[in-house]
C-alpha cells in the first residue's frame, strides 16, 4: 500500500467517525422528543416505582444533559443499558449481533457477485442468442421480485419442500446457528442485486468486447481468448465496484427485513425489534453501528480500485 | 428403486441412527430415565428483569419461581402450601397479626444462612424500590412511609427471634396469603451479595446472581441463552431428576415447533412462550401429533373497555375520574349492551384464536372459566350474539349515527391482538354498520393513554396473580383506582359495589364469594368490560417428559420434570 | 434507493448531452420520437398493458368488488381457491381477490403519490443547486454524501413511528428519503446544461433565472427525470411492502399487498396462498413498471436513434 493510500484511508477514517458520531446525534435528539418510553408495563405502576426506573436511564433529566451522558459514553465504546431488558449492556449485545450481520452480509455479497458477474458474462459473451434473452430476462424479473419473495418461495421451496420430501432430515428450521442455515436467507438477500450486478456486468463486457484489439486478439485463437477473457473481465470489474458502495447499502437495507423474517439474530432484527418496544437506547446503538458499518464499506470499496487498476493512486 | 426413494431410504436410515445416538440408548420406552437429563426450551424474548423485586412478566416469574424462596407458594393444584416456612401462619383473631414459622435449614445457594432477619431485610429493599408487585406488601403497616421515602424500615414488620417473623396489618386483608404465595416480590435475597455487587448490578453476573431456590442460575449469554442447574444438597429436600435446564432467546414461536419437532426442544409452552396458534391447529388435527398437545384453561381475561366518565358511551358524561359514575339514567348503557351483542364471540375466537384452541368465547364474565368470580356459562346475558336485538338496540340509541363518528379502537399490537381487533371492528361493521377505526399503538403508548382515561374504546385484559377476586376488584374496578394515573382505565365508581367489595375482602374466601360475584353482577350489568375471550395455555410436550404441566397460573416446577429413555 | 434503480449508473456522458432540433433530420419531435421506439420495444408495451390492467382494477375497487374487502368469516379460514372465491379465503375468512384488488389502488397510489413528491421536491432542488452553486449546492451535495452513508430503510422506519401509519404519511416518509437521488440526477443534467449556448443566449437577452430554470434547463432535462421517475415507482411501492412486513406500512385493514403478505407469512406452510397471491401481483407490477423505465430509457438514449 503507497503513502498516498494510506493517508487517504486516514483521512476517510476521521471523516467515518465524524459522520456515524453526527448520524446518531442526530437520532438520539430526534428520539428524545418523541413522547413516551419504554417504561411502561402492565402492572399499575405507582409513581414513586417509575421515578425511580426513569432515575436509572437518566431520563429525568434534560435531554442535552442526556446527551453529554451519552456522548461521554460512546466515546469510551459504551453504548449504555437497554431500557426493555435491565442489566443487558448494549455494546456487547451489538457486537454479537453485528458478527451476524456480516457474515450474512458478507455471502449475500457473494452470492450478488459471483452469481451476478457469471450471469452477465455468459449473456455477454452470447449476445443476441437465446441464452442472451433468458439471461438478460432473468436480470430483470430478479430484481423485480423483491427480496422477502425470494425469501417466502426459497422458504416454500426448502422448508415445506426439501423438508417434507426427505423426511425431516434437510433443512427442518429456518433460524441461525448452522452453517447450512446461511445459504437461503443469502440467496434471498442477494439475488435481486445480482440482478442489477448481471446487467451492468452484461453492458460493461459489451462494451470491452466491441473494441478493436479484443476483436483482434480473439480472431487469433483460443489461447488469445482466455487472456482476452480475463483481460475484459478484469476491467468490467470496475462499473461492479462502482455499483458495490449501494448494493452494500442496499443489502443492509434488505438484511433488516430478511433477518426479521428468518429470525436470524443480527443488527437488522434488533433495530426493528427495539423500535417496535421502543427501546430507545438500543435503536440509537445500531443506528450508530450501521453508519459506522456502510462508511467502512464503502471505504473498503474505495480501496479496492487501485488493486484492480493501477492507474487509480490515491 | 428410483432415485428419489433410494435417497429417502438412506435419509430415513440417517436420521434413525442419529436419533438412537441422540437420545442415549436404544430399546423401547421405559419408566428407566434417559441419560441425559437436560429440559431444553426456547423464548422469543430476554428476561425484562431478574430481580424479584423488580419482576413484571409471566416470563420472568417462571424462573424467580425456581431461584428463589417465599414464605409459602402454590402446589400444582394452586393450593398454598408452606415454602419457608414450617407450616400456615398464626393469624390474630382480628386479622391484623400474622405470625410466621420460618424454617431453620434454610440457606443460599453459595451457603449463608437464612434468618428472620434477611426477610426484613428484603422485604423492606423491595417497598423501598418500588417495583411493581411490591404492592404485595402494601397491607402490612409502616410500608407505605418506606415506599414514599420518610422511613427507612417497616414498623410494622419485626422479628421476635431467629426463625419467627411478624407482621402488624393496616386492615384485614384476607387476601394476603395468596400474595404471599406468588413468585414474586416477597421472596427472601442474600444482603451480602447484593450489598457487595450493587443494588441495580447484582443480577448481571452470574457469581453475584444468587437465591436460594432449587435452581441456580449457571451461565448467562444477555439476548442469547442462559443455563441452570439444580443446587446440590438443597435445604428444600430432592431437586428432582434433571441435571441442567438450557434456555434459548430469541427464537419466535414458529421456530420453537420447528426445534420441538427435530428433537432440539424438550416442550414448548414453558415460562409464556407457547407454540403459535397456526401450529397448535397442526397438531389438534394430527391424531399422531395430537397427543403431545394439551391445552389448559389460561388465567387470562381480554376484553372491550369502556369510558364511563366522557364520551358516547359514558355513564355519567362530564364527571371528574374518581367521583362516583352511577346514573340511573346511564345515556351509554345501551350502546354498551349493543355493542356487546352484536359481537359472536365465537366466530371472534374461531378467526382470532386459531379456531377456539389458544382462547375460549366469554360468556361468564370478567373472570375466566374455572376461576373464583365466574359467573357461570352464559352467566353475561349480553355476551350472548344476537344481531337483530344489537342492531335494534345501537338504532334507538343512536339513530343519526353521531355518536359513532370518529369512533377508534385503541390496542396494543401482537399476533393475537391484531386478529381480535380487526375481527371486532368488521363484526361491528357487518352487524350494526359502525365503522370503527383501528388504532393500535405499542404497549407502552397505550399504557399511558389508559391512565389519562379518555379511551373511549379499547382493549381491557388481566392476567390473574392469583384466584381471589380482589385480584380484580382492587386493581381494576374500584373506586380507589378511579383517579388519573391509577388502574381503573375506565373511570367507573360505583360506592354500593365497592362497599359490599370492601367488606368481602376482610372475610375468608368461602364467606365472602357470595357478596363477590353480587359484586360481578353489577358488573356485567353495566358492561363495564365487555369480555370477549378467556385465554388458554397450550403446551406440546415430547412423549418422553414427564412431570411438565401448568396449573392455571404457573408452570409445574422443574423439580418433577424428568426424562424417560426413548429412541 | 438502492433497491431496484439501475438507471443512474448506465447513463453515459452521451446520453446526457441535450438535443436541439438541428440534429433530427426529420420533423419528427424528441416525445414523438421517442414514443415511436419505446412502442416498438415488446418488453414496454406488455409492461404499459399491465399497468394498464392494474391500473383498472384499482379504479374499479374503488366502487367495486367481488366481496367487500374488510369482510370477515365469509368461508372457513385459511380456504385455498375455490369457484366462488378464486383466490381463495385468508386467515381472517376475506376474500383474496377482493383484497388484491383493493391493494392494486393503495400500491398505485403510493407508488405514484411518492414518485411525484420526491421527484417535485428533487427536482426543484436539483435545479437550484446546480443552477446556483454556492451554499445551496454545498448544502445539498452533503445531505447527497451523507444519505449513501445511511441505509435509507432505517431513515424512513424511525419516520414513520414518528409521523405514524396512514397512507399519506407513509407516502410521506418514503419521498424524504427518495429526493435525494432525483435531486442529483436534475444537479448533474443542470450543471452541464447550464454551460451551453442557449443558456448563454438566453441569458444575454436578460431573462430571469427562474425562466432560465423553466424554459430552458427543465424541458432538455426531462427525459432522464422521466425515467428516474418511473424507476421511483416500483421501488416506492417495494418500500411500502418492507415496511408492511416489518408492521409499520399502511395499517389494516387496509389492503396493502405487503401487509397481505406480512399478515399470511406465519400460515405460509399451511396455506401458501394468502402470501403468494399479493406477492405475484406486487412482483407483475413492479416488473411492469420495470419494463416500462427501460423501454423509456432506451427510447429516449440519442445513441439508438437510426
Amino acid at each position: 500500500m503507497s503513502r498516498g493510500t494510506l493517508i487517504y484511508a486516514a483521512q476517510r477514517l476521521v471523516l467515518i467517525t465524524f459522520t456515524a458520531i453526527a448520524v446518531s446525534s442526530i437520532v438520539f435528539i430526534g428520539i428524545h422528543q418523541l413522547p413516551g418510553t419504554a417504561l411502561a408495563s402492565e402492572r399499575r405502576n405507582n409513581p414513586a416505582s417509575e421515578a425511580a426506573l426513569l432515575h436509572r436511564y437518566h431520563l429525568d433529566l434534560p435531554w442535552t444533559q442526556q446527551y453529554v451522558i451519552w456522548i461521554s459514553g460512546l466515546v469510551h465504546g459504551d453504548l449504555g443499558e437497554s431500557m426493555v431488558y435491565q442489566g443487558t449492556q448494549i455494546t456487547p449485545l451489538l457486537l454479537r449481533e453485528v458478527k451476524v450481520s456480516l457474515t450474512l452480509g458478507l455471502a449475500a455479497v457473494l452470492v450478488t457477485v459471483v452469481f451476478g458477474m457469471s450471469l452477465g458474462v455468459l449473456a455477454a459473451i452470447r449476445q443476441n442468442t437465446w441464452v442472451d434473452y433468458v439471461a438478460s430476462t432473468t436480470a430483470v424479473v430478479g430484481y423485480s421480485v423483491p427480496s422477502f419473495v425470494w425469501a417466502f418461495l426459497l422458504i416454500l421451496l426448502t422448508v415445506s419442500g426439501f423438508y417434507a420430501w426427505t423426511g425431516g432430515t434437510i433443512y427442518e428450521d429456518i433460524g441461525w446457528g448452522k452453517p447450512e442455515q446461511i445459504p437461503v436467507p443469502a440467496l434471498a438477500l442477494g439475488l435481486p442485486y445480482a440482478a442489477i450486478v448481471a446487467r451492468l456486468t452484461r453492458a460493461s463486457m459489451l462494451e470491452v468486447i466491441r473494441q478493436d484489439y479484443i476483436r483482434t486478439a480473439w480472431a487469433k485463437g483460443l489461447s488469445s481468448r482466455v487472456v482476452v477473457l480475463r483481460h475484459a473481465l478484469r476491467n468490467a470489474l470496475i462499473p461492479v465496484l462502482t455499483i458495490l458502495g449501494p448494493l452494500i447499502t442496499g443489502i443492509i437495507t434488505g438484511s433488516v427485513v430478511i433477518e426479521f423474517l428468518f429470525g436470524i439474530p443480527g443488527l437488522g432484527k434488533e433495530f426493528v425489534t427495539s423500535i417496535l418496544s421502543r427501546d430507545y437506547n438500543v435503536v440509537i446503538g445500531v443506528f450508530t453501528f450501521y453508519a459506522a458499518l456502510v462508511g467502512l464499506a464503502n471505504l473498503a470499496v474505495d480501496l479496492l480500485y487501485p488493486v484492480l487498476d493501477p492507474r487509480i493512486r490515491y | 428403486m428410483t432415485r428419489g426413494s433410494k435417497f429417502r431410504s438412506l435419509a430415513v436410515a440417517v436420521s434413525a441412527l442419529w436419533l438412537v445416538t441422540a437420545c442415549g440408548g436404544g430399546g423401547t420406552s421405559s419408566e428407566a430415565l434417559a441419560s441425559d437429563q437436560t429440559l431444553r426450551f426456547g423464548l422469543a424474548n430476554d428476561m425484562t428483569s431478574l430481580d424479584p423485586a423488580q419482576v413484571d412478566s409471566a416470563v420472568d416469574i417462571t424462573f424467580i419461581s425456581e431461584l428463589f424462596t417465599g414464605l409459602y407458594k402454590f402446589d400444582t393444584k394452586l393450593n398454598i402450601v408452606p415454602d419457608g416456612t414450617t407450616g400456615m401462619p398464626d393469624v390474630s383473631t382480628d386479622g391484623l397479626s400474622y405470625t410466621f414459622h420460618l424454617r431453620h435449614d434454610m440457606q443460599f445457594s453459595n451457603g449463608d444462612k437464612i434468618t428472620s432477619k434477611d426477610w426484613v431485610w428484603s422485604w423492606t429493599r423491595t417497598v423501598r424500590l418500588n417495583g411493581s408487585y411490591a404492592g404485595n406488601l402494601a397491607p402490612i403497616k409502616g410500608s407505605a412511609d418506606v415506599a414514599a421515602g420518610t422511613a427507612t424500615t417497616i414498623s410494622g414488620l419485626t422479628a421476635p427471634d431467629d426463625y419467627t417473623l411478624k407482621a402488624d396489618l393496616t386492615a384485614p386483608a384476607g387476601y394476603w396469603l395468596s400474595m404471599l404465595a406468588m413468585p414474586t416480590a416477597t421472596e427472601v435475597l442474600d444482603q451480602k451479595v447484593i450489598d457487595a455487587a450493587g443494588d441495580l448490578h447484582w443480577t448481571e453476573k452470574v457469581d453475584s446472581y444468587i437465591g436460594s431456590g432449587p435452581f441456580k442460575m449457571t451461565a448467562r449469554t444477555p439476548n442469547a441463552s442462559m443455563d441452570f442447574e439444580p443446587v446440590k444438597s438443597w435445604w428444600g429436600g430432592d431437586t428432582g431428576k434433571l441435571t441442567k435446564v438450557h434456555v434459548d432467546i430469541g427464537i419466535d414461536d414458529v421456530s420453537r415447533v420447528k426445534k420441538f419437532e427435530s428433537q432440539g426442544y424438550e416442550m414448548v409452552g414453558m415460562a409464556n412462550n407457547g407454540p403459535g396458534p397456526d401450529d397448535v391447529l397442526r397438531y389438534k388435527n394430527d391424531p399422531v401429533k395430537g397427543k403431545l398437545l394439551t391445552v389448559y384453561t389460561g388465567a387470562r381475561s381480554t376484553a372491550v373497555g369502556f369510558l364511563m366518565t366522557s364520551g358516547p358511551f359514558a355513564q355519567k358524561a362530564g364527571t371528574k375520574p374518581g367521583d362516583p359514575t352511577t346514573n340511573p339514567d346511564d345515556p351509554g348503557l345501551d350502546g354498551r349492551r349493543a355493542f356487546s351483542m352484536a359481537i359472536d364471540r365465537v366466530q371472534l375466537a374461531d378467526i382470532a384464536c386459531a379456531h377456539a384452541i389458544t382462547c375460549q368465547p366469554a360468556t361468564g364474565g370478567p373472570v375466566p372459566k374455572g376461576f373464583r368470580g365466574y359467573l357461570g356459562d352464559n352467566g353475561d346475558p349480553y355476551a350472548k350474539f344476537d344481531a337483530k336485538a344489537a342492531k335494534d338496540l345501537y338504532t334507538k340509541w343512536d339513530p343519526t349515527g353521531s355518536k359513532v363518528k370518529g369512533m377508534s379502537y385503541r390496542y396494543n399490537t401482537s399476533a393475537g391482538n391484531d386478529k381480535r381487533a380487526q375481527n371486532l371492528v368488521a363484526q361491528w361493521k357487518a352487524n350494526l354498520g359502525v365503522d370503527v377505526k383501528l388504532a393500535p399503538s405499542d404497549f407502552p403508548t397505550l399504557q399511558r393513554d389508559r391512565r389519562t382515561k379518555t379511551i373511549v374504546i379499547g382493549r381491557q385484559s388481566w392476567g390473574i396473580d392469583y384466584d381471589h377476586p380482589q385480584d380484580w376488584f382492587g386493581n381494576l374496578f374500584s373506586c380507589a383506582q378511579a383517579p388519573i394515573g391509577r388502574g381503573n382505565d375506565e373511570g367507573y365508581c360505583n360506592p354500593a359495589m365497592d362497599a359490599l367489595t370492601n367488606a368481602s375482602d376482610a372475610k375468608p374466601i368461602d364467606a365472602a364469594m357470595p357478596d363477590y360475584l353480587k359484586a360481578m353482577k353489577m358488573l356485567v350489568d353495566d358492561q363495564v368490560w365487555m369480555t370477549i375471550d378467556y385465554g388458554t395455555q397450550p403446551y406440546m410436550v415430547q412423549s418422553y417428559v414427564k412431570g411438565a404441566g401448568y396449573n392455571g397460573l404457573y408452570d409445574f416446577p422443574w423439580e418433577g420434570i424428568r426424562l424417560l429413555q426413548h429412541s | 434507493m438502492a433497491t431496484s434503480v439501475p438507471a443512474p449508473l448506465e447513463i453515459s456522458e452521451e446520453f446526457l448531452a441535450p438535443v436541439s432540433s438541428e440534429e433530427l433530420p426529420e420533423q419528427v419531435t424528441l416525445w414523438q420520437d421517442a414514443w415511436r421506439r419505446l412502442t416498438r420495444n415488446h418488453l414496454a408495451v406488455v409492461g404499459l398493458v399491465i399497468i394498464g390492467i392494474f391500473l383498472l382494477t384499482a379504479i374499479v375497487s374503488f366502487v367495486w368488488t367481488p366481496y367487500p374487502t374488510w369482510r370477515q368469516a365469509l368461508g372457513p379460514t385459511y380456504q385455498g381457491p375455490t369457484l366462488a372465491h378464486p383466490l381463495g379465503l385468508d386467515d381472517y375468512g376475506r376474500d383474496i381477490l377482493s383484497r388484491v384488488m383493493g391493494g392494486a389502488a393503495i400500491a398505485l397510489s403510493v407508488g405514484v403519490g411518492a414518485s411525484l413528491v420526491a421527484s417535485a421536491i428533487g427536482i426543484v432542488l436539483g435545479l437550484l443547486a446546480g443552477f446556483y452553486r454556492g451554499k445551496i449546492d454545498v448544502v445539498i451535495s452533503t445531505l447527497i454524501n451523507i444519505s449513501y452513508g445511511v441505509p435509507d430503510l432505517l431513515i424512513a422506519l424511525i419516520l414513520v413511528v414518528l409521523i405514524g401509519r396512514g397512507i399519506q404519511n407513509i407516502i410521506l416518509a418514503i419521498a424524504i428519503t427518495a429526493w435525494l437521488g432525483m435531486a442529483r440526477l436534475v444537479r448533474g443534467q443542470t450543471l452541464s446544461l447550464r454551460e451551453r449556448e442557449f443558456v448563454e443566449a438566453a441569458r444575454s437577452i436578460g431573462t430571469s433565472n427562474t425562466k432560465i430554470m423553466s424554459r430552458h434547463i427543465f424541458p432538455n432535462a426531462l427525459g432522464p427525470i422521466v425515467v428516474q421517475a418511473t424507476y421511483l415507482v416500483p421501488a416506492a411501492i417495494i418500500f411500502e411492502a418492507f415496511l408492511s412486513l416489518l408492521g409499520l406500512g399502511v395499517p389494516p385493514p387496509s389492503p396493502s399487498w405487503g401487509g397481505m403478505a406480512s399478515e399470511g407469512y406465519k400460515a405460509l406452510q399451511i396455506a401458501p396462498h394468502i402470501v403468494l397471491m399479493p406477492c405475484l401481483a406486487l412482483s407483475l407490477t413492479v416488473l411492469a413498471f420495470n419494463w416500462v423505465g427501460d423501454g423509456l430509457r432506451d427510447a429516449i438514449d440519442p445513441r439508438m436513434r437510426r
